[in-house]
This record gives C-alpha cells, sequence and structure tokens, in this order.
C-alpha cells in the first residue's frame, strides 16, 4: 500500500504544479495564441487531475466542453480579432496585445496574496473526513432509476439545477444570436486531408456519443457528455465547410436548440399533475423517463454548442 | 497530507492568480481567460474536497455541480467572446473605454 | 372555491410559465410581444395566487422531485419571498406594457424571449432555498441582463455590458467558492439546514467574505459600483428599469437571507463594514447624481445610492432586527416601483425629445404630463416624502437607528434625503422650463405614459398599505435569525 501511495504522490506533485504553470503561462503569456494554447493544455491537464480524483463524468465533461468548445470558442475569436484589427490603423493596436504583460502591480499582489492565504488557511481548516451528501445518494441510488450516482444527482435528485442549466446554455445561444455575430471572414476551401478526415470521424463520433449516452446510467458517461461531443463533431463538420439546409436554419434549428430546455420544462408540467411535485419521477418509470430526458438533453446541447461556435443566427449569414 | 486537501489548495491557487490576471491584464481576451482559470479553480476546489469520503467512491453531489458548472462557464465565455468582437468592431480596440467623466 | 383555487401550484408555475413563454417567444418571433404580454400579466395573476395560499396555509414550501433537502432542491416562499416576488411582477408588467410600445421589429423579436427568461430567473430566485440553485438564478439572470443591455448595441451600451458581465462572472465565482467551502465545512446546500449546523470557523469566516463581496459586486454596493451607472445608463430605458428596479436587488435579497439564515450571528466587524459602506454609497451615490447633466446617468447614480440605504439597515439590525430589516424591505419594494417608473419616464422623454440632456429639458410638463407626474411621483418616494412607499422605509431607518444612538447613520440617512430632494427638484425644474433650442416632439404611445405612472402611483400607495404590507411581511417570520445567537 505504501508503494501505491507513494506512487500517487509522485504523480500529484507534478500534476498540481504543472496545473499552476500552465495557469500562469496562459495568464502571463505575451503572444495570445500561445496563451489561448496554454489554456487548452492546461484543460488537459485538468482533465487528468479529475481522472485522479475519480470523477471520469466531470473529466469527460471537461475534455469536450472546456477544453473541445471553449478551445475551438477562444481560438476562433482570436483569429476574428487579429484579421479585424489588421483592417485598423495598425499603430499601436497590434502592440496592445502583449505590452501589459510588465512588472507586477503591487496592489492587485497584496490582494492576490491575502486571498490566497485566507482562502488556503480556510480549506487546510476542513475537517479530515466527511462524508458530505454521499450517504443519502447511496440511500437513494436505488430508486433513482439509474446506477451511476452522478447521472442520479443531475437528472433526478437535482434535475432542477440541470432544468436551469440548460435554460442557461440556451439563454447564451440566444445572446450570441441578438448580439448579432460579426462578419466572417471569407474560409479557405477545406483540403481533401480534413474533408476525408471528417467524413471518416462524424459516424464514429455519433457512435461513440450515442454509446456515451447510453452507458451513462450505470457508468461515466451521460446526456452532457453526449451532447458534448455531438457539438464538437459539428464543430468539425463547420470547420470543414459543411453547411446545413437553408430551409433547415431557421424555425428547425431553433426547435433543435429548444428541445432540450423545452423537454425538461415539459417534463417538470407532467410531473406535476401526475406525481404533485415537480420532476418526481414516478419511481417504476424513471429509468426510461431519464434516458427520454437525456436523449433529447444531448441532442439539444449538441446543436445549441455548434451553434455557440458558427457565432452568428445562420440566416444571417446566408443573406450576406 | 491527502490528495483532497492538495488539490484544493492547487484550486484556490489558480482562484488567486486568475482574480489577480483579471484586475490587472487591459484585454479583454485575457481577462476572459483568467475568468476561466478562476472557474477551473473553483471547480478544483469543489470536487477535491469531496474525496475525503471515508470509503473509495467519492461524493457525486459536487461532480454533478462542477459539470453544470462546466456548461455555464462555456456559456459564458462564449457570450463574452461575442460582445468582445462587437466591441472590437465598435471601438477597434479590445479593451474597455475608462469612463468618462459627464 | 377557496380549496380549487389554492390547489394550483402558483409557486411552481411562477417560473414555468416565464421559461415557457421565454421559449415560445425564441420559437416563433412574430407573437412575441403577444406572448410576452400574456405571460407577464399571468406572472401577476400568480403572485396573486401564491399569496392568497400563503395567507390560507403558511409558507409555500415544495420539495422538487420528491426528496427534501439535503438531498433534493426546495423551494420556499414566505412573507419576503412573496414581497419580492410581487414587486417583480408588478415591476415586470409595467415594463412590459411599456416594452410593448419602445421596441418595434428586430428589436422588439430579441427583447421578449431574453425578458422573459430574465423574470423566470428572477422568480426562481425569489423562490430558491438552495445555495448552489441560487448560483445557477444568479447566472441566468445576470446573462440575461448582460445581453438585455446591449440589446440595442451602441458603443457605450456594449462597454457597459462587457464590463457587467465580467463583474457578474467574478461575483458569481467569488459565491460559488463560498458555497463549496460552506458545502464542505457542514454538509448540505440547503439554507434551513446549514442555518441548523453552522459554527464558527475559518472556512465559514472565508465564505462569508466570499459571498458578500461577490454580491456586492452584483449588487453595486461602493466601492463596486463602478460598473452601475455606465450599465444602467446605456441600456434601453424599459432595460434600465428592470436592472435598477429588480436585477440589483435580488443579490441583495441573497445576501439577506444567508445573513439572517446563516451569517448572522458570526459577522462582528462586517456589519459595520457594510453600514460604513452603505454609508459612503448614500452620500458618494447623492452627490454623484447631483452633477449629472443627462438624466439616464442622474437615476443610475440614485440608484448607488439607495442601494447604500440597504447597507445601512445591516449595523442597525444588531439590537432592532426587526425593524431594521423591515426597513431594508420596504426600501427595497419603494425603490424598485419607483426607479423603474422614473426610467420609463426617462425612456418616454428620450422618444420624445431625441435626447436625455437635463437642461434641454424643454417645458415637458405639458408636452408629457403623464411621464413628468411619474417622474415626479417616483422622486417623492425616492426622496422619502410622506406618503409614499419610501418614506415608510426612512422612517422605520430613522427609528431603528434613533433609539441605538447612531447619530452618524442618523445624519447621513437625513442628509440623503436632502441631496435626493435637490436632484429631483433640479430636474422637475428643468422640465418646467423652456430650452435655449427648440425641439421637435415624437408621439409617444400613451400605454407607454400610463405605464410609468401606474408604476409611480404605486409606489406612493405602498405608503398609505404600511400595515398591511408590513404585515404580509411578516409570515414566515423572515427576520427572526435561525441559528447559533441570542
Amino acid at each position: 500500500m505504501e508503494a501505491i501511495t507513494q506512487l500517487q504522490y509522485a504523480f500529484d506533485a507534478p500534476l498540481g504544479l504543472g496545473l499552476l504553470w500552465l495557469a500562469w503561462r496562459t495568464l502571463a503569456c505575451q503572444d495570445l495564441f500561445e496563451a489561448v494554447v496554454s489554456f487548452a493544455a492546461f484543460g488537459l491537464l485538468m482533465s487528468l487531475a479529475w481522472v485522479r480524483l475519480d470523477a471520469p463524468d466531470v473529466a469527460l465533461a471537461e475534455v469536450a466542453v472546456g477544453v473541445g468548445l471553449t478551445g475551438a470558442l477562444l481560438l476562433a475569436a482570436l483569429a476574428k480579432l487579429r484579421s479585424s484589427k489588421m483592417n485598423e490603423d495598425a499603430a499601436g493596436q497590434l502592440g496592445k496585445e502583449g505590452s501589459e504583460v510588465g512588472r507586477p502591480q503591487w496592489l492587485p499582489l497584496v490582494v492576490l496574496l491575502s486571498v490566497a492565504a485566507g482562502l488556503g488557511h480556510a480549506v487546510w481548516s476542513l475537517p479530515l473526513y466527511s462524508a458530505g451528501l454521499s450517504p443519502e445518494v447511496a440511500l437513494h441510488l436505488e430508486t433513482s432509476g439509474v446506477s451511476n450516482p452522478v447521472t442520479a444527482v443531475l437528472l433526478n435528485f437535482r434535475a432542477y439545477d440541470t432544468l436551469l442549466e440548460m435554460v442557461v446554455l440556451l439563454l447564451a445561444l440566444l445572446g450570441v444570436w441578438t448580439l448579432g455575430g460579426t462578419a466572417r471572414r471569407p474560409e479557405a476551401a477545406p483540403g481533401p486531408v480534413l474533408d476525408t478526415l471528417v467524413r471518416l470521424l462524424v459516424p464514429v463520433l455519433i457512435l461513440v456519443a450515442a454509446y456515451l449516452l447510453w452507458v451513462g446510467a450505470h457508468a461515466p458517461g451521460g446526456a452532457f457528455q453526449a451532447g458534448a461531443l455531438l457539438g464538437a463533431m459539428g464543430v468539425l463538420m463547420l470547420l470543414a465547410g459543411w453547411r446545413l439546409r437553408t430551409s433547415l436554419m431557421a424555425l428547425p434549428l431553433r426547435l433543435t436548440v429548444v428541445a432540450g430546455p423545452g423537454a425538461f420544462v415539459a417534463m417538470a408540467v407532467i410531473t406535476l399533475f401526475i406525481e404533485g411535485r415537480l420532476l418526481e419521477y414516478p419511481p417504476q418509470h424513471a429509468g426510461t423517463l431519464i434516458l427520454i430526458l437525456e436523449t433529447v438533453a444531448a441532442l439539444s446541447i449538441g446543436a445549441t454548442l455548434a451553434a455557440l461556435f458558427l457565432g452568428s443566427r445562420p440566416q444571417d449569414l446566408e443573406n450576406r | 497530507m491527502s490528495a483532497a486537501f492538495a488539490y484544493a489548495l492547487v484550486g484556490v491557487g489558480l482562484f488567486s492568480l486568475g482574480l489577480y490576471a483579471l484586475i490587472v491584464h487591459a484585454h479583454l481576451l485575457r481577462k476572459i481567460l483568467a475568468i476561466n482559470v478562476m472557474g477551473s479553480g473553483v471547480f478544483l476546489v469543489l470536487v477535491a474536497l469531496g474525496g475525503r469520503t471515508r470509503e473509495a467512491q467519492p461524493d457525486a453531489v459536487p461532480h454533478a455541480m462542477v459539470i453544470t458548472g462546466i456548461v455555464v462557464a462555456v456559456s459564458a465565455s462564449a457570450l463574452a467572446l461575442t460582445l468582445m468582437l462587437k466591441l472590437v468592431a465598435e471601438t477597434g480596440r479590445a479593451e474597455l473605454p475608462t469612463h468618462r467623466r459627464e | 372555491m377557496g380549496a380549487v383555487f389554492t390547489d394550483i401550484p402558483w409557486g411552481v408555475g411562477l417560473i414555468l410559465l416565464p421559461l415557457a413563454g421565454g421559449m415560445i417567444c425564441f420559437l416563433w418571433p412574430g407573437i412575441a410581444k403577444i406572448a410576452g404580454l400574456v405571460t407577464a400579466f399571468v406572472v401577476v395573476l400568480s403572485v396573486a395566487g401564491l399569496g392568497w395560499q400563503i395567507l390560507d396555509d403558511g409558507v409555500y414550501h415544495h420539495t422538487l422531485g420528491g426528496w427534501g433537502a439535503p438531498l433534493g432542491i426546495d423551494l420556499y416562499a414566505d412573507g419576503l419571498s412573496l414581497l419580492m416576488l410581487a414587486a417583480t411582477a408588478l415591476v415586470g408588467l409595467g415594463v412590459s406594457v411599456h416594452s410593448s410600445g419602445y421596441f418595434e421589429g428586430e428589436y422588439s423579436a430579441r427583447f421578449w424571449p431574453l425578458w422573459l427568461f430574465l423574470l423566470a430567473a428572477l422568480n426562481a430566485l425569489f423562490l430558491s432555498a438552495d445555495i448552489f440553485n441560487l448560483y445557477l438564478t444568479l447566472e441566468l439572470m445576470g446573462l440575461a441582463a448582460v445581453v438585455l443591455t446591449a440589446l440595442m448595441g451602441g458603443r457605450d451600451a456594449l462597454s457597459g455590458a462587457m464590463r457587467y458581465l465580467l463583474v457578474t462572472l467574478l461575483g458569481s465565482l467569488a459565491y460559488l467558492l463560498g458555497v463549496a467551502l460552506l458545502f464542505h465545512n457542514f454538509g448540505s446546500v440547503d439554507m434551513a439546514i446549514l442555518a441548523g449546523r453552522v459554527e464558527a470557523s475559518p472556512a465559514v469566516r472565508a465564505a462569508l467574505g466570499l459571498m458578500s463581496a461577490g454580491l456586492a459586486l452584483k449588487i453595486g454596493l461602493f466601492p463596486f459600483h463602478f460598473w452601475l451607472p455606465p450599465a444602467h445608463a446605456s441600456a434601453p430605458a424599459p432595460v434600465s428599469a428592470l436592472l435598477s428596479a429588480l436585477v440589483v436587488k435580488a443579490p441583495f435579497y441573497i445576501l439577506l437571507r444567508l445573513w439572517l439564515e446563516i451569517f448572522g450571528p458570526l459577522s462582528e466587524g462586517v456589519d459595520a463594514l457594510l453600514g460604513l459602506l452603505g454609508a459612503a454609497a448614500v452620500l458618494w451615490g447623492s452627490v454623484q447624481a447631483l452633477r449629472q447633466t443627462r438624466l439616464k446617468l442622474l437615476l443610475a447614480y440614485s440608484t448607488v445610492a439607495q442601494i447604500g440605504y440597504l447597507f445601512v439597515a445591516f449595523p442597525l439590525a444588531v439590537a432592532a432586527g426587526l425593524t431594521a430589516w423591515s426597513a431594508a424591505a420596504y426600501l427595497m419594494l419603494s425603490h424598485a416601483l419607483a426607479k423603474a417608473a422614473m426610467f420609463l419616464a426617462a425612456g418616454n422623454l428620450l422618444r420624445f425629445g431625441g435626447h436625455d440632456r437635463i437642461p434641454d429639458l424643454d417645458r415637458v410638463v405639458q408636452r408629457l404630463p403623464l411621464s413628468t407626474g411619474a417622474f415626479a411621483l417616483g422622486g417623492v418616494a425616492i426622496v422619502g416624502l410622506p406618503p409614499s412607499g419610501g418614506f415608510v422605509g426612512k422612517w422605520l431607518l430613522l427609528e431603528a437607528a434613533l433609539s441605538q444612538g447612531r447619530w452618524g447613520l442618523v445624519a447621513v440617512i437625513i442628509l440623503g434625503s436632502l441631496l435626493a430632494a435637490a436632484y429631483v427638484f433640479k430636474v422637475l425644474g428643468h422640465a418646467f422650463t423652456q430650452a435655449s433650442t427648440p425641439h421637435e416632439p415624437r408621439a409617444v404611445p400613451a400605454s407607454m405614459e400610463w405605464a410609468a405612472l401606474l408604476l409611480a402611483m404605486g409606489a406612493i400607495l405602498l405608503g398609505f398599505l404600511a400595515s398591511p404590507v408590513l404585515a404580509l411581511l411578516g409570515i414566515g417570520d423572515p427576520f427572526v435569525a435561525s441559528g447559533v445567537g441570542p
């Protein structure tokens, strides 16, 4: 046991320090592109940390959403930033990207150190062992309809939180569309390698997403991970130049995007009238209902994330 | 020290680093990166301290909270990036204008 | 009739209806305006239904998913929640009516789903009893508010929205870290359970600091107010009304709940600090308001000042809890109605004259008597002249301060009212005089004027209804601090 513990510690120190170092690189790097790439690497290391901390569901979500989608969004934004700046008067504008990373400023540094010290002391003072809510989760897991405790919490015990979260995602898309997006640069045609890769990957990704969705009931996985994978697939397709037919981009897209939160709200209303309480599933049908919700949610999340990457409202793009 | 506390302290460190960068940097993309790093720090504190159970399985509720948090973070980031690009299109600079006195 | 009426799940409906309405508006922009107005109206009815239910059966308690805390999430509504929900519903209806005339075409299609999601978030926030759930409602509310601020574009609105977004995200993260510390210290995120388990520890103190700072950022308490004037002034007028009236009150409501349930007995020193910052906000905000030449900026700085009054209640509540907290609640309600009315009136003036420069208000009294009246009545409530809700609130606050001999705070409250009178009458003075250059008036729909006026009359009406409102406030004893303590 000693050797294994020593081995774990040998793994933890580089991982923890690596996280801090990559975060510092992200925040202090002169070149913005390097900063974004460091952030993606930071996210990958975070996924490793989640695995180390026995949180495989979180690891999957982090890799797909935190690294994949957020990384893609950052890179796309950076590209648009640079192309728009090259149209501006270059004097002084481009230089601003890296110029302020100079001497550390004393007042914020004091803030940083005192905040870190106070929080560190607070964390350190916590009891060594604490069951948290795991006894309650374990107690009710059988009647929840699934056997993966994280899925049970997300889709049953605290399903209301998930409902709100889906609305937040929808709201973000609504916000991006409201702001009107930005002018797209003319894109280079994808080379044959990217095109073939996408054609090969899309069916594989669909299968893996479906698997993640199905297996989420009893193993790490679930709607968010599957949906994020579908979103990543959507981003790949967009990068390879695929576009939906115009007729599909208006109401059908909106319906797909609304379907996730809409299904939750519909389920909420139905359970309200059947059981008298919001989102209380009848125990014998809980598993099925959760699977239905997860499927709709995964499709909706995938569409929303891909649409977030696309940026502008699809019909606006067609009108240029 | 147990792994739970070690990673929680790393989380505190990330939160503090992100806070410093948020205050100090003027460029909006850097501020958005800083917010994301801070968020990761908070998530790390949430999950790491959930591993203090005596059994092999950690507490699942913080995991669910962090998954929720990750989705909220990407939503906020997407919105922030779009707003930043609109601001650049409008003003030519990816920084917040200093508050003019009226 | 009573039984059927109270069986309807009004509380839950308050959250689901705006969500459904928002999604409908998103899917079918053609019917957005109608759907929005209908939803706003039904929300008012639902709050009335909930109120009836609470009067009949006592506090509203709904265990979501049937699990109950600590495993599940609980909804909870007592007198304080009910009044906040009522203020939200009434201001919401007024703003909805006003917006139906204010926004056209593409802007209208974009406004309604955003507004309805904001409404859902507000209702969900006032009904929630779970601190992690509150984080989600805060984020939903914050993102919706940011997009609404930037709705009509323009350099000021975009930068105001961007600054607001960064501030609100920072506040949320600080709040969430506090939630993490509380959860890992006591094993629950339910407020009632935490109230029973909390005891002094470094983690609780850190959580207190984090959550207070995070929420103070979102409320706009001095010195964290820097984002508020640019955002509130550059947003479209109905949005400014929502921001000043409701969006800054929601985080204060959360802070109040946390204080009463969890942090109260452990807060020596912090309440004095909050009171000091509140006093500074009152004075600084009022002085800045006086200096403004643009109407909406004046109103925004006035909001900064009015927020200060809410925080003055913290040090006073140590010995005179019920009076001080009732004062804060009353001031919240009165300010919500009055400031919304004033911003809507300012919106009418903007629509009318094409500008909101105070010196050029060009005999608005003649041209837009209803809007000027709305502004004047709202101003009366802000200043705290009798009879108005503001008067009742400030009277209670003064009572609490005088009974404890806190002469400094008494002076601040009175001085703040004098300064408020100064800036309100400054605007009204210009409204009665002719400007140096005449302006071509545009028509303002009557519905927009009436929306502003009715909200302002509501603020005055609050002054007459002090007894019943305070009685409603007491349902469920929200201001009796639970947990450890005297």
